[in-house]
C-alpha cells in the first residue's frame, strides 16, 4: 500500500504525467481538507441511507427466508422468481423508482433494501433446506417445539450462511446508495464526486473516491469483527485475500 | 406453520422422482405467474399513471424489441456488457492466478487489492468520464472495474489452495511458464473461477446501467432514464423488465456453458474423493 502511493508520489511529481486528470497526492488531500466539512456530511448522509436500507433488507431477507425454506412449496413457487430477481440489475431500478417514490430518503432507503435483501434471503432459505437432518431430529428427539426449534437449532445452524449474506448486502448496499445519489445528483458521497467533477476539482473528486474505499473496506472489516463477536462458536468464512 | 414442515432428511433423497420435480417446476413458475398476476390486479385497483398494468408494459416490451430501440440501444448495451465481461475475465483469471501462484507478490499487493476492491464502482464513473469521455470506452472501463474483483479473489483462492500433488507432478514433467498455467494451474482452479465469473456477469450488467445513465447517449441504461425524464412510464417499466430478462438469459446462458465445460469437473472430483 505505502509503495503505491509512493510511486503516485512520484509519478505525478515527476511531471511524466499530466495532472489535469491524475492529481498529485498532496492535491488529493489539500481537496480533502479544504472541503472536510462537506466531505464529512456527505459521508453521513451516505451512512444513513445505507445503514436504513440495510437493516430493512437484513430483517426482511431473514424472515422471509426462513418461512420461505421451511416450506416444501413455499420454496418451489419462489424458485423462479428468485432465479429472475437476483441477476436483475437493481441499479436499472432507479428511474423506476424514482418516478414511483420522488426523491425523497423513501426512494433512496426502499431501493438499497430492495438490492440488499435478496442476498440476505437467498442465503437464509438456501440455509434453512441444507440444515443438517440429524441435528432436526436430536431438536425433536430432546422434545423441542416448534419455536424451540427454531431459536435453538434453525437459526444458529443457519447464521453463518446468513451472515455471508448480510456481508454481501454491506458491500450491494454501500454500491446502490452511491449511484442513487449520483443518478439524483443529490448528498452523499456520490453528489460529492459529481459536484467535483462537474467543477474541475480534481483533487476533491479523489478525495470522494478515495473516502468511498475507506468507507467500503472500513465497513467490511467491522462487519468481520462483529461476526466473529457474535457467533463464536462459528469461525466466519473469510474469503479475501491473505 | 408447524414442526412438521421442517425439511427432513430422509424424504429428501427420494423426492427427486420426475413427477415431483416436474410439480416443483410448475410451482415455481406458477409462482412468477402470481406475481404478475398480483401487479396486473393491483395496477387496475390502483388506477396510477406511475404504475401501468403488466400487460400495457409487456405490449410495450413486443415494440422496442421490434423497432429501433433493439438495433440502437438494446444490442449495444448487450456487446457492452459483454466486452466488459470479457476483458475482466482475462484480466481477472491472469492477475489472480499470477498472485495466487506467487506467493510473496500475493503477500504484496493484497492490502492495496482489498483497498481497490471496496471502492464502490459507481464513484468512479465521474473518473472514467474525466478519462475517457462519454461513450461505449467509459462504460466498458466502469465495468472492468467492477466486475474483475470477483474473478481476481477467486481465481487468487482457488490458485493458493492448488493441490500441492498437481504442481509436484508438474514440476516432475518440467512444465513451466505458460504451460504450467495452462495444463495444470488453469485448469485445477477452474471450478472455483466459473463461481467467480458468474458474479462478474451479473455485476456487469448492473454496473453498464449506472454508467450509461451517467455517461452515454445510447444503451439501455440511457434509454430507460430517457423514458423517465420524459414521463413515457410505461417505456421506463419495459425498459427494466428487458432487463430483468437479459440478467436471467444471460445467467441461464452461463449455468449451461458451465456445466459443458466443466463436465469434466464433476466425475473427477467424485472418483478422487471416494
Amino acid at each position: 500500500m505505502g509503495v503505491v502511493i509512493g510511486l503516485w508520489t512520484v509519478i505525478t511529481g515527476s511531471g511524466a504525467v499530466s495532472t489535469d486528470n491524475i492529481p498529485t497526492v498532496a492535491a488529493v488531500v489539500r481537496g480533502a481538507a479544504g472541503s472536510w466539512q462537506d466531505l464529512l456530511s456527505s459521508l453521513g448522509a451516505t451512512l444513513e441511507t445505507w445503514a436504513l436500507g440495510l437493516a430493512i433488507a437484513t430483517v426482511a431477507g431473514v424472515t422471509l427466508g426462513l418461512l420461505v425454506g421451511l416450506s416444501q412449496w413455499a420454496d418451489s413457487a419462489t424458485d423462479v422468481i428468485v432465479r429472475m430477481m437476483r441477476p436483475l440489475p437493481s441499479l436499472a431500478l432507479i428511474p423506476l423508482a424514482i418516478l414511483v417514490a420522488g426523491l425523497g430518503v423513501k426512494m433512496t432507503s426502499g431501493l438499497v433494501a430492495f438490492a440488499a435483501f435478496w442476498p440476505v434471503f437467498i442465503n437464509t432459505r438456501y440455509a434453512v433446506r441444507q440444515i443438517e437432518p440429524r441435528l432436526l431430529d436430536s431438536g425433536r428427539a430432546v422434545g423441542l417445539g416448534r419455536w424451540g426449534l427454531i431459536r435453538r437449532v434453525v437459526i444458529p445452524a443457519t447464521a453463518p450462511t446468513i451472515a455471508t449474506g448480510v456481508r454481501i448486502s454491506v458491500g450491494l448496499a454501500i454500491v446502490v446508495t452511491v449511484s442513487v445519489e449520483l443518478v439524483v445528483g443529490t448528498g452523499g458521497l456520490g453528489g460529492y464526486v459529481l459536484a467535483a467533477e462537474q467543477s474541475g476539482a480534481t483533487g476533491q473528486m479523489y478525495a470522494g473516491v478515495v473516502v468511498g474505499g475507506i468507507l467500503g473496506w472500513a465497513l467490511n472489516l467491522l462487519f468481520l469483527a462483529a461476526a466473529r463477536a457474535l457467533m463464536p462458536w462459528q469461525a466466519v468464512v473469510g474469503r479475501g485475500l491473505g | 406453520m408447524t414442526a412438521g414442515t421442517l425439511p427432513r432428511g430422509r424424504r429428501r433423497g427420494r423426492s427427486h422422482g420426475w413427477r415431483r420435480s416436474l410439480a416443483r417446476h410448475g410451482a415455481s413458475w406458477l409462482g412468477l405467474a402470481a406475481v404478475l398476476g398480483a401487479w396486473q390486479l393491483t395496477a387496475i385497483a390502483l388506477d396510477k399513471t406511475v404504475f401501468p398494468t403488466f400487460s400495457r408494459s409487456i405490449s410495450v416490451v413486443g415494440q422496442l424489441l421490434t423497432g429501433s430501440v433493439l438495433t440502437g440501444d438494446i444490442v449495444p448495451s448487450v456487446i457492452r456488457a459483454l466486452t466488459g465481461f470479457c476483458i475482466s475475465a482475462v484480466l481477472g483469471v491472469l492477475v489472480g492466478l499470477t498472485l495466487g501462484y506467487v506467493r510473496w507478490l500475493g503477500e504484496y499487493c493484497s492490502a492495496f487489492i482489498n483497498f481497490l476492491r471496496s471502492v464502490p464502482s459507481p464513484l468512479l464513473i465521474p473518473l472514467a468520464i474525466a478519462f475517457l469521455g462519454l461513450g461505449a470506452k467509459m462504460v466498458i472501463a466502469v465495468i472492468v472495474s467492477a466486475a474483475v474483483w470477483p474473478v481476481i479473489i477467486n481465481a487468487f483462492d482457488a490458485a493458493r489452495r492448488i493441490e500441492p500433488l498437481y504442481l509436484d507432478v508438474a514440476r516432475i514433467c518440467g512444465l513451466r511458464g505458460f504451460a504450467l498455467f495452462r495444463r495444470v494451474l488453469l485448469p485445477a482452479t477452474l471450478p472455483d473461477i466459473f463461481a467467480g465469473l458468474r458474479i462478474a456477469l451479473s455485476i456487469s450488467l448492473a454496473v453498464l446501467v449506472v454508467a450509461e445513465i451517467l455517461g452515454a447517449s445510447t444503451g439501455i441504461g440511457y434509454f430507460i432514464q430517457n423514458a423517465e425524464q420524459t414521463f413515457a412510464v410505461p417505456q421506463t417499466y419495459a425498459g427494466v423488465i428487458i432487463l430483468a430478462c437479459l440478467g436471467w438469459l444471460f445467467d441461464t446462458v452461463f449455468l449451461v456453458l458451465e456445466r459443458r465445460l466443466l463436465a469434466w469437473e464433476r466425475g473427477l472430483s467424485g472418483g478422487l474423493r471416494v
